[in-house]
C-alpha cells in the first residue's frame, strides 16, 4: 500500500500527468452534461406534444361533429408518436439529433409520411456530437498516449532504467504498478461521472457495467498498443508520434474508409424511389375504376368486404382504400430498402469486432438505443400503431357509422 | 550559399532521413488521392442519379393522363438537389439535408432521405474527402515530421554553436521556416491537384476555387508558422509534440463539436411538430375555405362577385372553386414563408454563433470558408430550399388558374356519373409547367460568403506569425 501511495505521489508530482487527468475528467463531465441537456430536451419536447395536440384534435372535433363524417375526421387528424431517450441516451445521442423522434401520422398511406425528418440544423449535426461516447471514442485514446507513452522511454532517458532493472524482483511489480495506477486513474477520470449520471437517470445495473467495461477494454486495447510500441525501444517522441498515428488511423481514417466502403458495396435503394413508387400508385386510383381499387383492397382486407357498394359520388373509404393498396405495393421495396439499411448497420458492427473505435460506437449507441436499428424499430412502432388508427377509422368509414365528437377520444393512442 | 538556405537543406535533409518521416508522407498523399478519386466518383454518382430521378419525375408529371388541375395539385412534383461542381472537394451539409424534396399543394415538405439516416453508424465518423484531409490530418503530419525543428537544436545544445558559427536567429528561424514549409507545399500539392481536376468541369467556377486554394494555402501556413513557434518556445521536443498535439485535439476536433451544442442550446430551434400544429392553428384562424360561412372567405366571394359584376357565383366567367383555391394557396403559403423564415433565422444565428466560436479556432473559420465557396453550407441547402418553395408555389398556382379556367363551375360541381369525365383537362397541360431548374450562385456570391472564414484563418495567420517573430528575438536567450 505505501508503494502504490509513492507511486501516486510520483504521478501527480509531475504537471503533465496531472492536468491531462483532470481534463479528461473535465471532460467526460462536459459530455456527459451536453448529452443530459440534449436529452432532456427531447424529454421536454415529447411532454410538450399533449397540449397543443389536443387544441387541435379539439378544433378539428368541433368542426366535424357538423358532418359527422369519419372520412373528415381520419382526413384531418394526425395522430402524435413519440420514441422517448432511453436511461442511457445522453452518453451516446447516435442518431437521434438527424433522425426525428416525434412524429405525427394520420390514417393515410404510411410510406409518404414515415420517412418524414424533423427540423435540424445540418451544420451543427456535420461534426458529430459532443457526448460521452465521443469523448471515450476520441478523446480517451489520446490521453492514454500522454500519460504512457514515455513510461520505459521516460526512465530510459533519465538514465534511471538500468537502476530499476537491477532492483532484485520488483521489476514486473514495479511496471505493473505504475502502468496499473494510471490505468485505475484515467478510467476513474472516465467512468466516474458516468456511473454517477447513468444512476441518477435509472439505467439498469447490466447496462452500466457492460459500458464500464467495455470502457476499461478499451483503454487497456490503447495501453496495450502503447506497451507494444514502447517494446521497439524509440525514444519518448518517437513514440509519442508513432501513437498518435495510429489514433489518427484507427480513429478517423479507417472508419472514413469503412464508410465508403460500406455505402459502396451495399447499394441501397434510394428512398425516394419508394416516395416516386408510391405516389406514382396512390394517384393511379384516379384513374382506374373504382371498383378496381375496391376489388384489390377487399382481397387484402376480407373482413371489410361486407360493405355496401361505392355510392356515385365520392366515398373516403375508396380514399382510405387506394392509399392502403398504395402502401401495399411498395411493400417489396420498403423491405428491400429495409434490409439494404440493416445490412449496412451490421456491417459497421462487424468492421466494429476490428476497429476498437468503431467498435465501443456501436456498443455504446445499440446499449443507448440510439443507432439505426433502433430507429427501425420506432419506425416499426409506428407502423404498428398506423395499422391500428387505420382499423379503428375504417370501422367507421366501412360501416358507414358517424363519426361524432366524443369519437375522437376513443382513437387508439400511441403507446412508446 | 546564404545560411538560410543551408540551414532549410539540412533541415529537409534530416527529415528525408527520417524513415517515419517518409512513411508518414507517403501515406498522406496515398490517402489523399484516395480521397479525391473516392469523393469524385462518389459526387458524380450522386449527380448522375439525381439527374436520373429528376428527369424520371419530370417524366411521370409530363405522363399524366387527363385529369382535374387539382388533382395534380396533390399528384405534386419530386425535385432532387443538384450537387455543385465544388462539392466533389467538400461536400459539406449535403450528406444531412436530403436530397429529394416532394412539392404539393397545402403543405410545405421537408427534404427528405438524406444519406446520414442511410448510412451505417461510420457516417458520423466523418467524411473522406479532400477538404478532410487537408483540414485534419495534414496539420497533424505537418507536427509529426516540425515539433523538433528547434526544440530539438536547443535539446542537443547545437543552437549555440549554430549562432557562434555566424547564422543570425532570424535566419535560423526562417531557414527552418523554409523547410517545414516545403513540406506543407508538398503535402498540399495532392489535395490542389484532384482540385485542378475538379477545377476541368464545364461549370466549375473560378472565383470561389480561388478562395478554397487561398484559405487552404494559409490554414497550412498557420500550422507551419505555429509549429515553429511553439518548438521555439518550449525547451523540449517531447514537450513541443505533446503541445502541439494537445493544440491540434482542442482546435481541430473538440471545438468544432463543442460549438454547436453551445449554439443550439442559445437559439432553440422549433421542431416540425410545434411547427405544423401552429401553422393549422393559424389556418384556423384566418378561415376556411371549405367553410361556407367562414367570415373571411364570405368577404372574398363578395370581392369578387363584385370585381366580375355578377350576383351569383354561378354566373361568374371563371370557375369559383379554382379562384378560391388560389386563394387559399396564397394564404398557406404565406404562412409556410413565415414559418420557414423563423426557422431559417434560428440557422443562421446557430450558425453565425458557431462562427463566433470559430474565433478560438481557425479549423472552424476554415470549414465555413470551404463550405461557403463549394456552395455546400447552409446557405447553399437554404438556397435550394427557397427556390424549391417559390417553384412549389408557381407550380401549384398554375395548377389552380388552369381550375379557374379551364373547368367550369358547373362541372366542378356536379356529382352525376359522368361528372368525374367532364372535370378533367387535357394532359397536354402538364407537358406546358416549367421544369424546375436551379440556379446555382455566381462564383462571387460565393467568395463572397467565404471570406468571413478567410479573415478568421489569415487573422490566426497574423497573429502567430507577431508570435513568432518575438520569440525569434528572444531565441537562445537563457
Amino acid at each position: 500500500m505505501r508503494l502504490w501511495m509513492h507511486e501516486l505521489r510520483l504521478l501527480l508530482r509531475a504537471r503533465l500527468a496531472l492536468f491531462a487527468l483532470l481534463l479528461l475528467g473535465a471532460l467526460t463531465i462536459a459530455g456527459i452534461v451536453a448529452g443530459i441537456a440534449e436529452v432532456e430536451r427531447q424529454r421536454t419536447a415529447i411532454e410538450a406534444i399533449a397540449k397543443p395536440q389536443a387544441e387541435d384534435i379539439g378544433a378539428i372535433a368541433a368542426w366535424v361533429d357538423k358532418s359527422r363524417d369519419p372520412g373528415s375526421a381520419a382526413y384531418y387528424s394526425f395522430h402524435p408518436t413519440w420514441d422517448p431517450p432511453s436511461p442511457l441516451a445522453f452518453a451516446a445521442i447516435g442518431m437521434r439529433d438527424v433522425a426525428p423522434y416525434m412524429l405525427r401520422v394520420r390514417a393515410l398511406g404510411l410510406e409518404a409520411q414515415v420517412h418524414d425528418g424533423d427540423n435540424f440544423n445540418p451544420q451543427l449535426a456535420l461534426p458529430g456530437r459532443f457526448d460521452f461516447a465521443f469523448v471515450l471514442v476520441f478523446l480517451a485514446p489520446l490521453f492514454v498516449i500522454a500519460l504512457f507513452h514515455d513510461l520505459a522511454s521516460g526512465e530510459r532517458e533519465a538514465g534511471r532504467a538500468r537502476m530499476l532493472d537491477a532492483l532484485p524482483g520488483t521489476r514486473r511489480r514495479l511496471w505493473l504498478r505504475r502502468g496499473g495506477l494510471r490505468f485505475a486513474l484515467l478510467f476513474v477520470a472516465l467512468a466516474l461521472p458516468f456511473a454517477t449520471a447513468a444512476v441518477l437517470s435509472g439505467a439498469s445495473l447490466v447496462a452500466i457495467l457492460a459500458i464500464l467495461s467495455v470502457t476499461a477494454a478499451y483503454l487497456l486495447f490503447w495501453i496495450a498498443l502503447s506497451v507494444l510500441v514502447s517494446r521497439l525501444r524509440w525514444s519518448s517522441v518517437a513514440n509519442a508520434a508513432t501513437l498518435a498515428a495510429c489514433w489518427l488511423v484507427l480513429v478517423l481514417v479507417l472508419p472514413t474508409l469503412g464508410h465508403v466502403a460500406i455505402n459502396r458495396a451495399i447499394t441501397v435503394d434510394q428512398g425516394a424511389e419508394i416516395a416516386l413508387a408510391q405516389r406514382e400508385a396512390v394517384n393511379r386510383a384516379w384513374d382506374i375504376p373504382r371498383e378496381e381499387t375496391m376489388r384489390r383492397f377487399y382481397a387484402s382486407h376480407p373482413h371489410w368486404a361486407g360493405s355496401p357498394p361505392l355510392p356515385v359520388d365520392f366515398h373516403y373509404k375508396w380514399y382510405f382504400a387506394f392509399h392502403q393498396v398504395g402502401d401495399e405495393s411498395v411493400a417489396d421495396r420498403v423491405r428491400a430498402y429495409r434490409t439494404g439499411l440493416e445490412q449496412r448497420g451490421a456491417a459497421a458492427r462487424t468492421l466494429g469486432w476490428v476497429l476498437p473505435s468503431v467498435g465501443v460506437q456501436a456498443i455504446l449507441t445499440r446499449l443507448a438505443q440510439t443507432d439505426l436499428s433502433a430507429q427501425l424499430a420506432y419506425q416499426d412502432r409506428i407502423r404498428a400503431y398506423h395499422a391500428r388508427l387505420r382499423e379503428f377509422y375504417y370501422g367507421y368509414l366501412f360501416n358507414d357509422r358517424p363519426f361524432c365528437q366524443s369519437d375522437f377520444a376513443a382513437a387508439p393512442r400511441f403507446e412508446p | 550559399m546564404s545560411p538560410l538556405r543551408l540551414i532549410a537543406r539540412d533541415e529537409l535533409r534530416l527529415m528525408l532521413r527520417n524513415r517515419v518521416a517518409v512513411i508518414a508522407f507517403a501515406l498522406l498523399v496515398l490517402l489523399t488521392l484516395v480521397a479525391v478519386a473516392t469523393s469524385w466518383s462518389h459526387q458524380r454518382g450522386v449527380a448522375e442519379l439525381r439527374a436520373r430521378q429528376q428527369a424520371a419525375a419530370e417524366a411521370a408529371f409530363d405522363a399524366q393522363p387527363d385529369r382535374h388541375p387539382h388533382r395534380v395539385v396533390h399528384y405534386g412534383h419530386f425535385i432532387f438537389r443538384p450537387l455543385g461542381p465544388l462539392a466533389a472537394f467538400d461536400p459539406g451539409v449535403d450528406a444531412f439535408t436530403g436530397n429529394s424534396m416532394f412539392l404539393e399543394g397545402h403543405r410545405q415538405n421537408s427534404a427528405n432521405f438524406g444519406d446520414v439516416r442511410q448510412s451505417s453508424l461510420l457516417v458520423r465518423f466523418g467524411q473522406l474527402t479532400p477538404a478532410f484531409v487537408l483540414q485534419a490530418v495534414a496539420p497533424l503530419l505537418l507536427i509529426f515530421l516540425g515539433f523538433g525543428v528547434i526544440a530539438r537544436e536547443r535539446e542537443r545544445g547545437t543552437l549555440q554553436p549554430l549562432m557562434l558559427q555566424g547564422a543570425s536567429r532570424g535566419q535560423i528561424v526562417a531557414g527552418k521556416l523554409g523547410a517545414l514549409g516545403l513540406v506543407a507545399l508538398l503535402a498540399g500539392l495532392p489535395a490542389m491537384l484532384g482540385f485542378a481536376l475538379i477545377a476541368g468541369q464545364p461549370d466549375a467556377l473560378a472565383a470561389p476555387m480561388a478562395v478554397i486554394a487561398l484559405g487552404y494555402a494559409a490554414w497550412l501556413a498557420l500550422w507551419t508558422v505555429a509549429i515553429v513557434l511553439v518548438s521555439a518556445l518550449v525547451r523540449r521536443s517531447r514537450d513541443a509534440l505533446l503541445a502541439l498535439l494537445a493544440v491540434w485535439a482542442v482546435v481541430v476536433v473538440l471545438l468544432p463539436r463543442v460549438a454547436p451544442d453551445i449554439a443550439s442550446a442559445a437559439y432553440p430551434l422549433a421542431n416540425r411538430l410545434q411547427t405544423d400544429i401552429a401553422i393549422a392553428r393559424d389556418l384556423r384562424g384566418m378561415g376556411d375555405s371549405h367553410n361556407p360561412d367562414d367570415p373571411y372567405f364570405a368577404r372574398f366571394k363578395q370581392s369578387v362577385l363584385a370585381r366580375y359584376g355578377v350576383t351569383r357565383i354561378e354566373d361568374l366567367p371563371v370557375n369559383y372553386k379554382g379562384l378560391l383555391a388560389l386563394e387559399g394557396e396564397k394564404m398557406t403559403s404565406s404562412l409556410f414563408d413565415r414559418y420557414a423564415g423563423e426557422s431559417f433565422a434560428a440557422q443562421a444565428n446557430q450558425n453565425a454563433l458557431v462562427s463566433t466560436i470559430g474565433m478560438l479556432s481557425p479549423a472552424i473559420g476554415l470549414r465555413d470558408l470551404s463550405m461557403a465557396a463549394a456552395g455546400t453550407d447552409f446557405t447553399g441547402h437554404r438556397r435550394f430550399l427557397e427556390q424549391a418553395e417559390a417553384y412549389r408555389y408557381d407550380l401549384v398556382q398554375r395548377l389552380n388558374r388552369l381550375q379557374a379556367e379551364a373547368v367550369s363551375y358547373a362541372n366542378d360541381t356536379a356529382g352525376d356519373a359522368g361528372a368525374d369525365r367532364r372535370k378533367r383537362v387535357s394532359g397536354n397541360h402538364w407537358q406546358a409547367m416549367p421544369e424546375f431548374k436551379f440556379r446555382q450562385p455566381d462564383g462571387a456570391t460565393l467568395a463572397d460568403a467565404a471570406l468571413p472564414g478567410l479573415a478568421v484563418v489569415l487573422m490566426w495567420l497574423g497573429a502567430v506569425s507577431i508570435l513568432l517573430f518575438l520569440a525569434t528575438r528572444r531565441l537562445g536567450v537563457r
